[in-house]
């Protein structure tokens, strides 16, 4: 009985695909959301690739997902993947239904799943990863996400014991995860070790995870990912078997040591995060057995995904486009902390951060904002800021309280528009940081700036 | 103004670190003490006119409590010469009788001033926002939480909620309070968010301040109180 509701709710799903499909639509969810209703352990019954590789943890899981997909394709592989789709059960139904014949068979030789950590427990329940891929642990949106010790509970009851485990060394929070797992790998980065004597203070993790004693940090790269100790009970972060050890900037390499030796490989991104994503496929796709000349062949041809950072030059005006993931403090902090580290003297930021979703029917909860660090913005390089959305007032306050000048801040209460606020003969360095959801929108400020700057 | 903010390393989430940091701004003559959980609160052997405290994580809730449980009858006589007490998020609920935490199997013995007791549930998250009134005050705010209080709050609410919910879905009355002592599940900077109720708490504590950026909190006060006055504005739901 169990098996024909599996193959009702297969073939159900898949003709809804086809249907989307032919209609234009990408079809990246509703068929596996109805796969699931249809059939609740539809994943259970499913029989998956040889190799299921989940891809999980607050910031990068889709740089990483993307970024292991084009590598094993480029390595022959053939892979389903999620990236066009959502990252929650529905979505992962639907990108393997995709693939899978009429029997349930899933016909490609990996599965690379990025999986939103609250779903973790729906997913991992009928769908076994042979490994599970954690970037890192952080403070993520209020509403869902909670805290990190909430998620490292759901992950930890989630995750079955024979799936083996590749973690960030560098992150005290994600390298605990999941004790019950035996098979551990972990990668890290120890090339250019920041100053010591960094402070734990306000950070997701102060007191140490196993006997909650004080922590120090032999040093920090950004909120908590670096080296920890716990005074008390010796806990430290763990040695990586895998860790970037030289970053050439100049050249575009990086060096990464294990056992067995070094091997160079390409720097696609040289901002930190991206160094960890990348050392973190370089992990993963070794424990899979490529050698690191083979690694290093495929990541020749790769690119991090163009929406999240772009660059363009217009007329002497500089636009630069970078994602902030709204409600996620981290994330638009480092983003702050790169537009105040950029060379020059003549910056703006147009900021669009609100959550989309929220501004239909509800009225957003300014409170992250507080969780964010706001105090680059005031640095004096940046000479203008247009904070845009419902919630634009707010971001102001918030940006006053962290010390940027009132007078240098404009609003504009819309999504749409608002670029005309931007003074280009005075600031000719432009960032938008926008979150993911306003793409198209941010495009349009973008597209409004470059048209007035050639219409000089 | 002596004023102590409890364990804020820990108890600041979501924001909740920025009610003591905006009452520190306003108030640059007081004296402030930012005590870790690791240290003895300032308030157990020395005289405080103010006490804040905001939202922690689960396992450092039953830390707290083992902190501040030795200390309740210093705090129980501080609430009875009517020092303002301000607990936001689940710091609130650190005041109630006791904590059952159903998802992780623990119960943890509370402060014991208010005869509640609270669910804590990590399988529900609500989310949801109050427009409350403060004997004519309006006080707006946000809930994200895994846990609702159980008892009978009538003669010792916080706001009555004009919209959303109070101490658990079937409530209309918010948080706890006992002369100065406020309990609000109303999390976040909830000061910064409502700046004629800071002027009214730092009152209590005998401080008249200009709050910073006073006109701009307002603005965005004023505003978010008409969006929570707007009946398409929905007030809260489970995730």
């Amino acid at each position: 009985m169990k098996k024909l509701r599996f193959y009702l709710a297969l073939w159900a799903a898949k003709t809804v695909m086809a249907a989307m499909r032919l209609l234009g639509r990408n079809a990246s969810y509703l068929p596996g959301k109805l796969a699931v209703k249809l059939c609740p352990d539809f994943l259970a019954h499913l029989r998956p690739p040889k190799t299921v590789i989940a891809v999980t943890g607050t910031n990068g899981k889709t740089t990483v997902s993307n970024l292991l997909t084009s590598l094993l394709r480029g390595c022959g592989y053939t892979v389903t993947n999620n990236a066009l789709g959502s990252n929650i059960q529905g979505g992962v139904a639907a990108a393997l239904l995709a693939d899978a014949s009429l029997a349930g068979k899933v016909k490609t030789d990996v599965a690379v799943l990025e999986v939103d950590e609250r779903s973790s427990l729906l997913v991992y329940q009928d769908l076994k990863p042979d490994y599970l891929v954690c970037t890192n642990l952080m403070r993520d949106s209020i509403k869902r996400n909670a805290h990190t010790g909430f998620i490292r509970f759901l992950l930890d009851k989630a995750i079955p014991a024979e799936t083996k485990l590749i973690l960030n060394a560098d992150d005290l929070i994600c390298a605990g995860l999941a004790p019950q797992c035996q098979d551990r790998t972990y990668f890290g980065v120890s090339a250019e070790a920041p100053a010591t004597g960094a402070s734990l203070e306000g950070l997701d993790l102060v007191y140490c995870p196993n006997c909650g004693g004080n922590l120090e940090a032999e040093y920090l790269r950004y909120d908590h990912i670096g080296r920890l100790r716990c005074r008390n009970c010796g806990l430290s972060s763990p040695a990586p078997d895998l860790r970037i050890t030289a970053i050439d900037r100049a050249a575009g390499t990086v060096t990464l040591a294990q056992a067995g030796g070094e091997q160079t490989y390409r720097l696609l991104n040289d901002n930190i995060v991206n160094i960890y994503n990348l050392c973190c496929a370089v992990a993963v796709l070794t424990r899979l057995g490529l050698s690191p000349e083979r690694i290093a062949a495929g990541l020749g041809a790769v690119e991090i995904v163009k929406s999240r950072y772009d660059h363009v030059e217009t007329g002497g005006l500089k636009i630069t486009m970078q994602s902030a993931k709204g409600q996620n403090p981290g994330a638009c902090a480092r983003s702050f902390r790169y537009v105040a580290d950029q060379p020059g003297e003549r910056k703006a930021v147009f900021l669009l951060i609100d959550d989309k979703g929220d501004s239909q029917g509800s009225s957003e909860n300014p409170c992250w904002l507080y969780d964010c660090d706001f105090s680059p913005l005031a640095d004096p390089s940046i000479g203008q800021l247009v904070f845009s959305g419902p919630r634009c007032l707010d971001q102001k306050l918030r940006a006053e309280i962290a010390g940027v000048p009132g007078e240098r801040i404009a609003l504009w209460p819309s999504f749409r528009g608002g670029g005309h606020l931007l003074d280009t003969e005075g600031c000719r360095d432009i960032y938008i940081l926008y979150d993911v959801y306003l793409e198209k929108e941010a495009l349009e400020v973008k597209k409004a700036l470059m048209e007035k700057e050639a219409g000089k | 103004m002596i004023a102590e903010i409890l364990f804020p390393e820990v108890c600041g989430l979501y924001g909740d670190a920025y009610n003591g940091n905006y009452l520190a701004m306003a108030c640059p003559e007081a004296e402030f003490h930012f005590t870790p959980l690791t240290e003895t609160p300032y308030f157990s052997d020395h005289p405080v006119d103010l006490i804040c405290i905001g939202t922690m994580a689960e396992d450092t809730q039953r830390r707290v409590l083992d902190k501040l449980r030795p200390l309740k009858g210093r705090l129980e006589a501080l609430i009875d010469a009517g020092v303002p007490i301000l607990a936001t998020g689940n710091a609130a609920e650190l005041f109630a009788k006791r904590i059952d935490y159903v998802t992780e199997e623990k119960t943890a013995e509370g402060l014991g001033f208010f005869d509640v007791t609270v669910k804590t549930d990590l399988f529900r998250r609500f989310n949801g926002k109050v427009l409350g009134d403060l004997d004519g005050m309006t006080v707006v705010g946000f809930k994200s939480q895994f846990s609702f209080l159980y008892g009978d709050n009538s003669d010792s609410y916080f706001l009555k909620c004009v919209r959303g919910v109070g101490l658990n879905p079937e409530s209309k009355l918010e948080g706890l309070r006992k002369k100065n002592l406020i309990c609000t599940q109303l999390l976040g900077p909830l000061l910064v968010l409502n700046p004629e109720f800071t002027e009214y708490f730092l009152g209590l504590a005998g401080v008249q301040a200009r709050l910073p950026y006073r006109e701009d909190a307002m603005a965005a006060f004023r505003q978010r109180v008409k969006e929570f006055q707007d009946p398409k504005i929905q007030f809260g739901h489970n995730r």
